[in-house]
């Protein structure tokens, strides 16, 4: 049974994670503008070598650059009082430098969150797992792109990753906390023997199974072909019924026959990025404000005077809605460091 | 329906499991349906079957399907 990192141990987690479902049984099973989750990429130094990173990271995108910690513990505190329940440590490669990483868990206080880190888990071995719990992060993501490990490293660039990525999980289950098997899932691997054989692993472990449409952002900005089409989106559907482990943002999380749709989350989930920077989601680069020029209100409420983000969508922006992503993720060089501001890519009609 | 018939469904429909799986020992985390998720779908079916509003520190009490019959007896329901 998990231990301090328990739900039933963080009262604060509690009351937010009960306005949050009352907020959406009142709203029709939708996220409407309700706050959810903080993504936050404090450092993009990464030790592998991604073929689809959505941060450039193999590329050297600002790799040396660190979110200070007084103003992650202020975002902490704002997004708190905002109602923001889950907390999202993301990189780069959080184990590389794990002094930095428990000084930024100190900083946030995981008492008061659903606390994860999604990490590509070559660092993450046991003891590791245990000091994870021990500051109360709550749950680890951990990213796997095949249940062949020659396949998995080399798309990871890094021999060895797919094994103490495994272990890793198993160290995370031993240690406590939720693990999460992460796979990004396209129209290239849906309804292929090795996404099943990945799906298969994970509920035979169980853990959960967090599914990622790929995004055209990042080293795979333009390229329209990963796209999830129709009978890829019916497979996941299926699929979410048959195994009743898998996870998506944009799935409601508290419909038991698993078929009802949150919508999608941007600015229900916001990405920051080391230099302060706030995106709309983790794979829309567009940027909404600058935690260091405003403050956490103003940029969420900023967010959803936006349509796109306001309103409900069935589909992932990023993902799935060809239009949006033809209109506002195509400009030359987009990526989460040179992100499309708001005010320059929408026109007025497109605020409410 | 009597208390004991609404906990009993409270508890089986939140978690889409069967009767025979309301154990003495059923607690939080011992089956995979019975999560942070499922934790309050189950506050949700017990305030709406029983006509409750369940105060946070009873919320994170209610850790077992046992101790979630103690607590209703400080909203004077008798299981």
């Amino acid at each position: 049974m998990p231990i301090a990192s328990s739900l039933l141990k963080k009262p604060r987690l509690v009351q937010k994670l009960r306005d949050f479902h009352s907020y959406v049984m009142k709203n029709n099973g939708q996220v409407g503008t309700k706050t959810r989750g903080i993504d936050l990429n404090f450092n993009n130094a990464c030790n592998l070598r991604c073929k689809y990173c959505f941060t450039n990271s193999p590329k050297g995108d600002h790799v040396k650059e660190y979110l200070d910690l007084g103003a992650i513990k202020k975002l902490a505190d704002d997004a708190d009082e905002l109602g923001y329940f889950e907390f999202d440590l993301q990189g780069g490669e959080l184990l590389l430098q794990p002094d930095k990483l428990f000084s930024v868990l100190e900083a946030i206080k995981p008492e008061r969150f659903y606390l994860y880190l999604t990490t590509n888990g070559y660092h993450l071995d046991e003891k590791m797992a245990k000091k994870l719990a021990e500051y109360k992060v709550s749950r680890v993501s951990v990213s796997i792109d095949s249940m062949d490990e020659k396949i998995h490293d080399e798309i990871r660039g890094k021999k060895d990753s797919w094994r103490r990525a495994i272990e890793g999980l198993e160290h995370v289950k031993n240690a406590g906390m939720d693990p999460y098997l992460n796979i990004t899932v396209g129209h290239y691997n849906a309804n292929t023997d090795h996404f099943k054989q990945l799906l298969d692993y994970s509920k035979n472990k169980k853990y959960k199974t967090l599914l990622n449409v790929a995004v055209p952002s990042g080293m795979w900005q333009k390229m329209t072909d990963i796209i999830c089409d129709d009978k890829d989106r019916e497979y996941l559907r299926k699929i979410r019924k048959e195994y009743k482990n898998l996870v998506r943002n944009i799935w409601n999380p508290f419909d038991k026959n698993n078929e009802k749709i949150l919508g999608c989350t941007t600015v229900n989930r916001l990405y920051i990025t080391p230099i302060g920077d706030v995106l709309v989601c983790p794979y829309v680069h567009i940027k909404i404000g600058n935690i260091f020029k405003n403050s956490l209100k103003e940029i969420v409420d900023y967010g959803f005077s936006i349509k796109y983000f306001r309103n409900h969508s069935d589909l992932c922006l990023a993902g799935e809605d060809k239009s949006f992503i033809k209109n506002f993720m195509t400009k030359t060089g987009q990526t989460i460091f040179k992100p499309a501001e708001a005010k320059d890519i929408f026109k007025k009609e497109d605020f409410v | 329906m009597n208390n004991q018939e609404k906990y009993d469904i409270s508890f089986t429909e939140a978690f889409s499991i069967d009767k025979k799986k309301l154990e003495k020992n059923l607690e939080y985390n011992s089956i995979d349906e019975w999560d942070s998720i499922g934790h309050m779908t189950l506050v949700a079916e017990l305030e709406k079957n029983f006509k409750i509003s369940i105060e946070t520190d009873d919320v994170i009490d209610l850790s077992s399907y046992q101790k979630g019959k103690s607590i209703l007896k400080k909203y004077k329901i008798i299981v």
